[in-house]
């Protein structure tokens, strides 16, 4: 009971309100906006939280996430684009529904289920997380380095169309993250005698650098594309029509939910799988495609669903699920707090103060998302001409507020430059942020279990649950390579013998479509090649 | 065709040659891998004298991202040799740019990196803005007045809501 009341004093706060509110909203604006992405705004957001207390802070970007993952449909929907990887499926039927005139219906059809999704995610969230936190206080040295090993796989799902690039960059990460005093000896490591650079580099200006700086560089030095608008029109959706798909966004928020468990899947394949599966099980299987609500619940749901469950293997494991869970990783840490079972034995009153939050935003989601939908035609007015300057003013404004330096100004300046010559060579950032923030938890698991161990490899393989993980990492790894060997198949034809259900090839990024970051890292141009037994479509975006 | 296909025109659906981005950025990486190996990793990172284990050393894990950065620059490159990359539309819109667009944002980096904290954080961000305006070629007043505007507010609510000190600029001390 007084633990209750804790929870309820640490949560009951109208800063922590204020946060989520606010959170939901600047995710769901950023999300409207083609051309900004929620990875960039949680970037962005990460500096606004030094003063704020942990459980507010956490929440505010918890809050930008769920925000931005329902805006990357508002532009999916009305203006083909979508913010996301994961909302280019929610264009097949959002899309067309947009071009026959109902496009409210739509982006309430996407508000309604992301909100059912993002509840039954938090449930699953709740009720996990703290199981398998308590498992993982058995785990010692060589079951973390196994687990880390384990999440290293998501490098391949978010290495976007070349496997080989992103494993390069999260190399390149790896020794970023080296820069500095080293943990066991206390000898420099590529500091170049640099002050500065003793204690390792500043994780946020990396951030801003990699994710919001390349979208600046890119847009001046490319052509000036004219400003793309659209309008909400039509009818709303009925409740009858939301009855009739509930079914399908139940089935894609259970999706959401595994899929968004296991590290690195990631929220596209979520949306896809509930996709097909709803079409699978619909009546109006024909309709699907051509502007059906139901296509646009599923994709939702699915993309939703994926959202609290991210935050599973984060809150009980401390690995990150994926690009945007991995920065909220960083903020537990800039704030003091480590993620993972300790973190539930230790801030217990915190941790199910920041679960009140979660299961708030879900609710604060319908308010924004409602009238984001009324006022959209706003958002979407502000051109990138405008817009990119105050990025640029808030990127050094952030990047500067960490250490009080000009010297993490250039720092994140030149990440700036790195990720914009990624950018232009088809690289995806996503893997060297992965890379900077697995590898020193890597190198410190394996020198900690060859120092208790006093040099015995056998130790790496002491018990079922270090097998469970080498179990896991091999399969994680074959399923991540099929599924690049997919996607293959459909970018060179001439490897394409067998028939794929879906593929997605991301092309090299460019300025006038939006930056979809994350598990593509930062790419633009999709390609979806969708191949059925009896049906083949293919979207350029 | 979309209005942005339409603004870019068609692109032919045409491969590179054998020199290609890829096997090009291959090759750069894989001298930058080597210099990082042969030079970086033994000058600037010291090792102990005594070491038990070599996996303990603080140059393992540089040494083993840095030959992993050099084998697969090799595979990008020989990937690249034999199946090139296609041309793509984005290409089209980094070509014929004016020099002015890129300079004035070098500028307004170079600002922001230099001039900080001499000149503060409200002016950097102002004049940086109008740089960048001026670079998309904005002649609008209103939008140099929210240039003007954005810096100050935006400053005040770094200062005074998050206690984040920015620069009021030396030279005006």
């Amino acid at each position: 009971m007084d633990n209750f009341s804790e929870v309820l004093n640490l949560f009951l706060s109208i800063d922590n309100f204020i946060a989520i509110a606010a959170g939901v909203l600047v995710g769901v604006i950023v999300g409207a906006i083609p051309g900004l992405t929620a990875t960039m705004a949680v970037a962005l957001a990460l500096p606004f939280t030094f003063s704020l207390e942990p459980v507010t802070a956490i929440l505010l970007l918890v809050g930008i996430y769920k925000g931005g993952m329902y805006g990357g449909s508002i532009t999916a929907i009305l203006i083909r684009t979508p913010g996301s990887p994961a909302a280019a499926c929610t264009l097949l039927d959002g899309y067309p529904l947009a071009q026959q005139g109902n496009a409210k219906k739509a982006l309430k059809t996407a508000l309604y289920s992301s909100c059912v999704a993002d509840l039954i995610s938090n449930i699953a969230l709740i009720f996990f997380a703290g199981y398998l936190a308590k498992i993982a206080l058995n785990f010692g040295p060589p079951e973390y380095f196994w687990l880390i090993c384990f999440s290293l796989t998501i490098i391949v799902s978010v290495s976007g169309d070349s496997v080989i690039k992103g494993l390069i960059a999260a190399s390149l990460g790896i020794i970023v993250s080296t820069i500095g005093l080293d943990a066991v000896y206390g000898s420099q490591r590529l500091t170049f005698d640099s002050y500065d650079l003793m204690d390792r580099v500043s994780f946020i200006p990396l951030l801003i650098g990699l994710f919001a700086i390349p979208e600046v560089f890119e847009f001046y030095t490319s052509k000036i594309v004219p400003h793309v608008r659209s309008a909400v029109s039509g009818a709303s959706l009925s409740f009858s029509e939301f009855k009739r798909c509930l079914k399908s966004i139940i089935r894609g928020s259970l999706i959401g939910v595994v899929i968004g468990a296991i590290p690195g899947t990631g929220a596209t394949a979520a949306a896809f799988i509930s996709y097909s599966e709803a079409k699978r099980n619909s009546p109006r299987k024909d309709k699907f495609g051509k502007g059906e609500v139901e296509g646009v619940a599923a994709s939702e749901a699915g993309n939703n669903g994926v959202a609290g469950a991210t935050l599973i293997p984060l809150l009980s494991l401390g690995i990150p699920g994926d690009v945007i869970t991995a920065i909220i990783l960083g903020a537990f840490m800039i704030h003091g707090l480590t993620p993972g079972p300790v973190l539930f034995q230790e801030n217990l009153t915190m941790v199910y103060a920041l679960f009140c939050g979660i299961l708030v935003s879900s609710a604060v989601l319908v308010v924004v998302g409602n009238t984001a939908i009324r006022y959209f035609s706003l958002i979407a007015e502000i051109p990138k001409s405008i817009l990119l300057p105050i990025v640029l003013m808030f990127c050094v404004y952030g990047a500067y507020a960490v250490n009080n330096s000009t010297f993490d100004i250039g720092l994140m300046l030149l990440f700036g430059l790195l990720g914009f010559i990624f950018n232009r060579a088809g690289i995806a950032s996503a893997p060297f942020l992965i890379g900077f923030i697995l590898g020193p938890m890597f190198e410190d698991n394996l020198r900690r279990t060859f120092l208790i161990s006093k040099g015995d490899p056998s130790i790496f393989f002491r018990g079922p649950i270090t097998w469970l993980f080498v179990s896991l990492t091999i399969a994680s790894l074959a399923f991540a390579i099929y599924r690049y060997w997919q996607s293959r198949r459909a970018t060179y034809p001439s490897l394409k013998k067998t028939r794929c259900i879906i593929s997605i090839s991301f092309y090299r990024s460019s300025p006038y479509a939006p930056c979809v970051q994350g598990e593509g890292g930062s790419h633009s141009l999709l390609n979806l090649n969708f191949k059925g037994p009896k049906h083949e479509k293919r979207f350029h975006l | 065709m979309n209005k942005l296909d339409a603004d870019i025109g068609e692109v032919e659906e045409r491969y590179y040659g054998r020199l290609n981005p890829n096997s090009i950025l291959g090759l750069i990486t894989a001298a930058l891998a080597t210099f990082f190996l042969s030079y970086l990793v033994p000058n600037y990172i010291e090792e102990p004298g005594h070491l038990s284990n070599p996996m303990l050393s603080p140059r393992f894990m540089p040494v083993v991202a840095g030959w992993l950065v050099l084998t697969l620059s090799f595979a990008m490159a020989i990937e690249g040799f034999f199946r090139p990359p296609k041309h793509t539309k984005a290409e089209k819109l980094h070509i014929g740019i004016p020099k002015s667009r890129w300079i004035l944002m070098l500028a307004a980096c170079s600002i922001y990196m230099f001039l900080f904290e001499q000149l503060g954080a409200i002016v950097c961000g102002v004049l940086a803005c109008f740089s960048l305006f001026a670079a998309s070629h904005l002649r609008e007043i209103w939008v140099y007045i929210l240039g003007l505007a954005f810096p100050i507010i935006i400053s005040l609510l770094f200062i005074h809501l998050l206690n984040v000190p920015l620069p009021a600029g030396m030279i005006w001390e």
